[in-house]
């Protein structure tokens, strides 16, 4: 039951890198995941799989930046304390 | 296109309930009162006498200017905490949650012990607003919440101490267990709701605190188990657990379903069948996420 919170914001921290690291063209394209593919027009209700790509393109382009810092900070951390 | 469930408006003027936009009750007249009388008195007394050894210390004028600027000083530094504070944590919204009374706390105790007469879910709304939680025993509140969670951690070193496992880091080991639980329940219903894109009116902040409230339950069944052994255990786990998941169903369901479907009728459509799934997989999770943490406490 060593569950803490240090241990849970690693585990997010490793999610969001998962995420950040799908290939637009090599892997979501293949899959019929791409962010061109998603659009299904105007109706009201979008769907589970166009938010999901959605949210795949929006975690990737918020977070591209922010990951590098976390990432080293993390690497330092463990590095450190291990 | 069915909005959220249609809210109940009260009478703006009735008898009884003072003002309901007024969260805590006004104490400011007849105590302070008399408490600024005597600061006013004690205060006009200082610079006069010379005989207190204060007094002489307070009477040098580069002293006392040096105690008027910090003074002024601390004034402008709690002018700019109390501007910004609310960027950070919403202190406004926090308070609604918190202005409960005995009797409120009460009656929402023994909604969470045995929900199965009450007969009205929804939250009363006076003007778009809803009503504090004093003056409706359906709306949410973080003063349980908080005082469970924290008997929990009590409770949970208790317990471990009456089986000689008690150590003091192993208390803040629990209460972050217990947090981070919380925090990833959170995280994973706000993220299913965003798929399932439900219009709710469903704030984070309700969300934690109806997450809260099996905290309730688990401190029953952990003390009934130190008291009686795993048989008291497992009864007293089993009632809550049950009454728990009838209370959260009942709840969520008024904020998650459509206004047709909450009110019993059946509707078909895939959109509200994957949000009776979503409510009942919440619901679901909280027996387990109950027994998970307290079965370790009770041997």
């Amino acid at each position: 039951m060593a569950f803490t919170l240090y241990s849970l914001l690693q585990a997010a921290l490793l999610c969001v890198n998962a995420i950040a690291v799908l290939h637009e063209e090599r892997f979501l394209k293949n899959i019929g995941w791409g962010t061109d593919q998603g659009i299904g027009g105007f109706g009201e209700e979008p769907g589970i799989k166009s938010q999901l790509m959605n949210l795949i393109r929006s975690v990737r382009t918020v977070m591209r930046v922010p990951l590098i810092i976390v990432n080293s900070v993390a690497i330092v951390l463990l590095l450190l304390f291990g | 296109m069915p909005g959220p469930a249609s809210k109940r408006r009260i009478p703006v003027s009735q008898p009884g309930m003072a003002d309901p936009h007024q969260l805590f009750d006004d104490t400011s007249s007849a105590q302070s009162r008399g408490y600024r009388a005597q600061q006013a008195a004690s205060g006009l007394g200082y610079p006069a006498t010379s005989t207190l050894p204060q007094a002489a210390f307070l009477a040098d004028p580069v002293s006392n200017m040096a105690m008027a600027y910090g003074s002024s000083l601390a004034a402008q530094g709690k002018e700019l905490v109390d501007k910004n504070i609310d960027r950070f944590i919403p202190v406004t919204k926090l308070k609604y949650y918190f202005a409960v009374d005995t009797v409120y706390v009460g009656k929402k105790l023994g909604l969470l012990v045995f929900p199965y007469l009450h007969q009205d879910w929804e939250v009363q709304y006076q003007q778009d607003t809803p009503v504090a939680p004093r003056f409706d025993v359906n709306a949410p509140d973080l003063y349980i919440p908080a005082m469970a969670f924290i008997t929990y951690i009590l409770v949970a070193g208790l317990a471990l101490g009456t089986q000689d496992r008690f150590s003091p880091d192993l208390l803040g080991l629990q209460a972050s267990s217990a947090l981070a639980w919380l925090a990833l329940e959170v995280v994973a219903i706000l993220l299913s709701l965003y798929l399932v894109t439900v219009n709710t009116d469903l704030t984070t902040i309700d969300l934690v605190a109806f997450l809260g409230y099996k905290y309730v339950g688990m401190i029953g069944g952990v003390l009934m188990g130190l008291l009686f052994g795993k048989m008291g255990y497992y009864l007293v786990l089993g009632w809550c657990c049950v009454s728990i998941f009838v209370f959260m169903i009942r709840t969520l369901r008024l904020k998650i379903l459509a206004q047709a479907a909450a009110e019993g009728v059946p509707v078909r459509g895939a959109r509200n069948q994957l949000r009776m799934y979503l409510t009942m997989a919440v619901a679901a999770a909280q027996p387990l996420l109950m027994y998970w943490l307290t079965f370790h406490l009770v041997r």
